[in-house]
């Protein structure tokens, strides 16, 4: 269902041109939680960045459910994002002042259709990671791992294909990590398809396959 | 539905970060409080000057003795205008009817102790009929006042007020350079006259009284009021009144006037010119004031984005589409000068009020609004436009690393 082949990404600075991708190839199957481990500086948060359709592979390609996305423009990327993508990052990204209901609604804001059952859905989610008693708290009324679910939430507003969480424990008491990697497990035995990056090996203990991220390539399996 | 949704992700922010909506709608408010003023004041001033302009009275030419420059009436001593002078313009095609004037200005008045000046006039019967203003209470100057040489005398509304406060001042004697007239009746109020000055500071005396008893000036009349009967002769009558006095005054051709006439077109003109200087000004500081508010506004806005670089980098990563960025920075900056407006015509109505309290003339009608509005919201769009790009055409990665 993901497939990406031969995915290279250059930075240019000045004059100096850093690969950071060297071809990267392997593909995620409906359904499945994958993990992708990495030292930090290894690329990590550039494949993300492609995965999550935020920049353009420098070559290769990369297919989400057969669409090239090579071929979308600034705005159909914004919509793909919207319908396809759910992000999990590792600093929450919640906005301040907002209630964690407004928070869980913000990616039907760019929707093409908000949909009529908008806020009972957002509450049924935010119940689903355990936060129906703090569905009007705003982020500085929440504790870290409630940020991290209040975000788990978010990601699944729009039903997406993919989640993508970038080290969603990173910021985490081991208490909230083991909570947070929960949700995401039950979210994959509900058939969800899960990328998880990470550069833990117990966190990526929890996914079903992982895969190893290192110069630039993508090793399967072995370490 | 997708826009309500973006107007209110906009109306919360501009809730939520408070002291850059104050600074903004601050601006703003000087801004337009500003325009509202100068407009309340420009109207203002312009219906004074219609009403002077109305007062002149578009079917009178005003013959006035003397040449030169000078604007306002002819006075006594440059009185030059003959009996046969009036006679020829009486029997100009298109003049109604003609009524001479006797003017000396700033007399010394008294009644009791109290003492004033004011403007005496000597007038016969018919400046009532050519000046469309008479008694509001008592009798006006007859004929047979005139006649009769009279001391009697009809008091504007201010003089009234100078020499006998509240008291009323018909049947009382008054001293006009210490000779004796007696008040038989109070003029219509009528504000400024066509020179400008208070055209209720104004006493009238019977003509032959003023220039035989008080002024000494039996033969010359200072100035004739000419009612023509179409106002669109005017020029033209001007133009034979000008022939006649010239010929009558025997000036050679080289020889300028030595005497004034003016028309309802020309006293216009004249008072068009002399307010325009200041309303030019007043302009300037009305068109710079809202544009150094929204110079503030794009300023602040700039920072607001460069603040909020995280925040838009958040939208775009769940999907917002640059245009959607660039309208909610938009509306953001529109709800700010809007409101800022709203303010603004507020503070403005209430210092153009004080205005009109301290006596200037001020107007207050729905223009100011209406321009107050578009001109925020136009403020708005212009100056939040560039900002608005910027917080679009960042790069989500960079803005979410911020």
């Amino acid at each position: 269902m993901i497939e990406l082949k031969d995915i290279t990404k250059s930075f240019q600075n000045g004059k100096i041109q850093t690969d950071v991708l060297k071809g990267v190839t392997f593909s995620v199957q409906k359904g499945e939680f994958v993990a992708i481990m990495g030292s930090s500086g290894n690329g990590k948060t550039t494949l993300m960045n492609i995965m999550g359709c935020m920049m353009q592979a420098s070559g290769g390609s990369y297919t989400v459910e057969g669409v090239d996305i090579k071929t979308l423009d600034d705005d159909e990327l914004s919509e793909f994002r919207n319908k396809k993508i759910g992000f999990v990052f590792q600093s929450f990204n919640l906005l301040a002042g907002t209630s964690a209901l407004d928070n869980v609604l913000l990616p039907l804001v760019y929707a093409p259709e908000y949909p009529d059952d908008a806020t009972e859905r957002a509450e049924r989610l935010l119940a689903s990671v355990g936060l129906e008693d703090r569905i009007h708290y705003k982020p500085g009324e929440l504790s870290g791992g409630q940020h991290q679910r209040v975000a788990i939430a978010r990601a699944l507003i729009n039903d997406p294909a993919i989640i993508l969480a970038d080290e969603p424990t990173g910021n985490l008491d081991s208490d909230s990590l083991k909570e947070i990697m929960g949700i995401l497990q039950k979210l994959h035995e509900q058939g969800k398809t899960i990328i998880l990056i990470t550069h833990d090996q117990n966190i990526a203990a929890y996914a079903g396959r992982t895969v190893f991220l290192r110069d630039g390539k993508i090793y399967e399996g072995a370490k | 539905m997708k826009v309500i949704k973006i107007i209110a992700e906009s109306s919360k922010s501009t809730l939520k970060h408070k002291l850059r909506t104050v600074l903004i709608e601050l601006a703003i408010l000087v801004g337009i409080a500003t325009l509202t003023v100068v407009v309340s004041l420009t109207q203002g001033a312009n219906k004074r000057i219609m009403k002077r302009i109305a007062n002149f009275g578009s079917d009178a030419i005003m013959v006035h003795s003397g040449g030169g420059k000078m604007h306002g009436p002819s006075t006594v001593q440059q009185a030059n205008l003959t009996r046969k002078d009036i006679a020829d313009i009486r029997n100009i095609a298109g003049v109604r009817f003609t009524t001479p004037i006797q003017v000396e200005l700033d007399m010394p008045l008294k009644y009791g102790n109290q003492f004033t000046t004011a403007w005496v006039m000597g007038v016969e019967a018919n400046w009532q009929d050519a000046w469309r203003r008479g008694a509001a209470r008592g009798a006006f100057i007859s004929d047979a006042d005139n006649e009769q040489l009279s001391r009697v005398c009809d008091i504007g509304t201010t003089t009234a007020k100078e020499l006998f406060g509240k008291m009323n001042p018909l049947g009382e004697n008054i001293l006009i350079r210490n000779v004796s007239f007696k008040v038989i009746g109070i003029l219509e109020k009528r504000g400024q006259s066509p020179a400008g000055t208070d055209f209720d500071n104004l006493i009238l005396i019977p003509f032959s009284t003023a220039s035989r008893r008080l002024m000494n000036q039996p033969l010359y009349t200072s100035m004739l009021r000419v009612i023509i009967a179409n106002p669109a002769q005017a020029r033209q009558i001007a133009g034979t009144i000008s022939g006649i006095l010239r010929e009558n005054h025997r000036l050679a051709a080289t020889e300028e006037d030595d005497f004034r006439i003016s028309t309802a077109e020309q006293v216009a003109k004249m008072i068009k010119s002399t307010s325009k200087t200041l309303g030019l000004f007043l302009w300037l500081i009305a068109v710079i004031s809202p544009l150094v508010g929204g110079i503030v506004l794009m300023n602040i806005m700039l920072m607001a984005v460069s603040e909020r670089k995280h925040e838009i980098g958040l939208r775009r990563a769940l999907g917002a589409k640059k245009k959607h960025i660039i309208f909610q920075f938009l509306t953001e900056s529109v709800i700010l000068t809007f409101s800022g407006g709203i303010f603004g015509v507020g503070v403005g109505v209430l210092i153009a009020l004080l205005i009109r309290h301290l006596g200037k003339p001020i107007s207050i009608s729905w223009q100011p609004f209406a321009i107050a509005f578009v001109i925020s919201v136009l403020i708005g769009l212009l100056f939040g436009v560039y900002p608005a790009k910027k917080a679009a055409n960042l790069d989500p990665v960079e803005a979410l690393n911020q």
